[in-house]
């Protein structure tokens, strides 16, 4: 199964969507969302809100406890176990902690996004320095993830999450752990990925970031989406 | 596709085998003391072996017919032995050879020799020896020289004493058997547990590359896989380093042996030798299902989607 492409269906599609955890904490409360291809959208609010289990379910790490979840036009509510895989090839995810397997280079980390896809390796050789090129990393494909700064990790997981040429990139608070400049340079960087036509979805508390973003805003409240602003600010 | 997948995947194998080489260290280091525990009790049960056929072999019962007995019986009795079943062999030892290997033995001893020439005549008839297959089959050929034909022309017959080592043969073997059966049980039990965890211990360790491998669309079987060949190098590794460790050891400890039962007797490295493919063999495959079982089961929990 693969995402369809955007001209009649939307690239996010929660239809009355909730996440219950035992033994009664509310995740997400009756969500629906909408997002559109090639939007940035950010989901903001305090700890604790659901911003991360509504990202988890973009990728199936978690399914939800009601309603239906749809991208790119698939259901993805009660996906099989053997069709995860597919759907993450399908998607890219950054992290706050990068999530990046501390015993491969740079170039292995990114590369591998490919090689698990069964990507030939005379193509993994010709994407993986262009991927490397675009997220300011070619001097450093050798290094290991612990040889890098937090900035240049998360550039790393960035790299990674596009090789696929995703039709979204998911980022969970992705400057969670960076300071203001390596920050800016992120967001730089998510917006560039942005105008090739990826959808962005950031999952973030960091103010600034999206005061300077001036893009869609969603902000989440005890699971529920208390407001959903184009060209908003963070207003909590 | 499926060769350029399963390149990668030994490809993968090799490369957390070697960049986790502690790791390695340790879980091969595991491997080997298990099966050099294994292969500690083969040889010790090897050594059993030939020491209780050492011993059997070396238990005779000696018949010393009167001086006076002729020829003819001794004929009779010895043609009578080597007809039972029981007798392994019997050797006849006329009266001026155990004359003469009497002499021999006792060429130190002056008062000996002496008494002898006091004498002035042989004062040894013939003699038989009868060896026994095994030590129970003792008890038969005793009964047997109490045969009317020639029971009256025996002198003597020193079996008494062999009936009790005879015994203590018997009951020591059959101790020591289901010994080893059992310490053998409790080896076997206690490789399983450890090699299980150490398994577990490995893949425990990898458990965040794993989960990050699945957030970046690997399916199941292509993480499992490459732990999988891992194991397959760890127990190559294992097994050679074992082998390594045996022949020099066994060559070592082989003359210490000869050196009480006599040269070759225990044949432990002519018997590593010849069933080495067996032995190693199967310890090889038995490592192999264990680690690869372990590491499947290991890996079930941190593959849950």
């Amino acid at each position: 199964m693969y995402l369809s492409n955007p001209v009649t269906f939307y690239m996010i599609h929660f239809k009355n969507v909730s996440k219950f955890y035992p033994p009664d904490i509310v995740g997400l409360d009756a969500v629906n969302l909408r997002i559109e291809h090639g939007e940035f959208v950010s989901i903001v609010g305090q700890s604790g809100t659901g911003k991360s289990t509504l990202a988890k379910l973009l990728f199936a790490e978690e399914r939800p406890s009601k309603g239906v979840v749809e991208i790119g036009g698939w259901d993805i509510t009660k996906i099989r176990a053997s069709d995860v895989p597919l759907l993450r090839r399908q998607i890219g995810v950054v992290f706050q902690d990068f999530k990046l397997l501390p015993k491969k280079t740079v170039y292995e980390n990114i590369a591998f996004a490919l090689q698990v896809a069964g990507i030939p390796s005379v193509r993994v050789r010709e994407v993986v320095p262009r991927v490397l090129s675009i997220v300011g990393l070619d001097d450093k494909a050798h290094r290991f993830p612990q040889q890098l700064s937090g900035g240049e990790q998360q550039r790393v997981a960035i790299g990674r999450a596009l090789v696929h040429q995703p039709k979204i990139l998911v980022a969970d608070e992705p400057t969670g752990n960076l300071d203001t400049l390596n920050s800016r340079d992120i967001l730089e960087l998510l917006k560039k990925i942005n105008e090739f036509g990826t959808t962005v979805v950031l999952v973030t508390h960091d103010r600034e970031i999206v005061n300077r973003l001036k893009r869609r805003v969603i902000t989440l409240e005890g699971g529920k989406i208390v407001s959903d602003v184009e060209e908003g600010r963070y207003r909590l | 596709m499926m060769l350029t997948s399963t390149y990668r995947i030994i490809k993968f194998a090799f490369q957390n085998f070697w960049r986790n080489i502690w790791l390695s260290i340790i879980t091969v280091s595991m491997l080997v003391l298990t099966l050099l525990t294994v292969n500690i009790l083969l040889v010790v049960n090897r050594v059993t072996d030939q020491t209780i056929a050492f011993v059997e072999n070396r238990i005779e019962v000696s018949v010393y017919f009167n001086e006076k007995t002729e020829q003819v019986k001794i004929n009779d009795a010895l043609t009578y032995f080597r007809t039972l079943p029981e007798v392994k062999d019997v050797q006849e030892i006329s009266a001026d050879e155990a004359f003469a290997i009497f002499k021999t033995r006792h060429a130190n001893d002056a008062d000996i020799l002496n008494s002898l020439e006091e004498l002035g005549k042989n004062p040894f008839g013939p003699t038989l020896i009868i060896k026994a297959h095994q030590a129970k089959d003792f008890d038969a050929i005793i009964t047997a020289l109490d045969h009317p034909r020639f029971r009256d022309d025996i002198r003597q017959r020193n079996f008494s004493d062999y009936q009790s080592i005879v015994s203590k043969i018997r009951k020591t073997t059959s101790e020591i058997r289901t010994g080893g059966m059992i310490l053998s049980g409790i080896f076997f039990l206690i490789a399983l547990l450890i090699i299980f965890n150490t398994v577990r211990v490995a893949i425990f360790i990898h458990r965040e590359e794993i989960g990050i491998m699945r957030l970046v669309g690997a399916s199941s079987n292509f993480i499992r896989a490459p732990f999988l060949v891992e194991t397959i190098i760890l127990s190559v590794f294992s097994i050679l380093i074992v082998i390594a460790i045996m022949y020099p050891a066994l060559a070592l400890i082989e003359p210490k042996f000869s050196q009480y039962f006599g040269p070759g007797t225990t044949g432990l490295v002519s018997y590593f030798e010849q069933n080495g493919l067996l032995i190693f063999g199967t310890q090889f495959l038995a490592l192999l299902i264990v680690t690869m079982g372990s590491t499947a089961l290991a890996m079930r929990k941190h593959l849950k989607v």
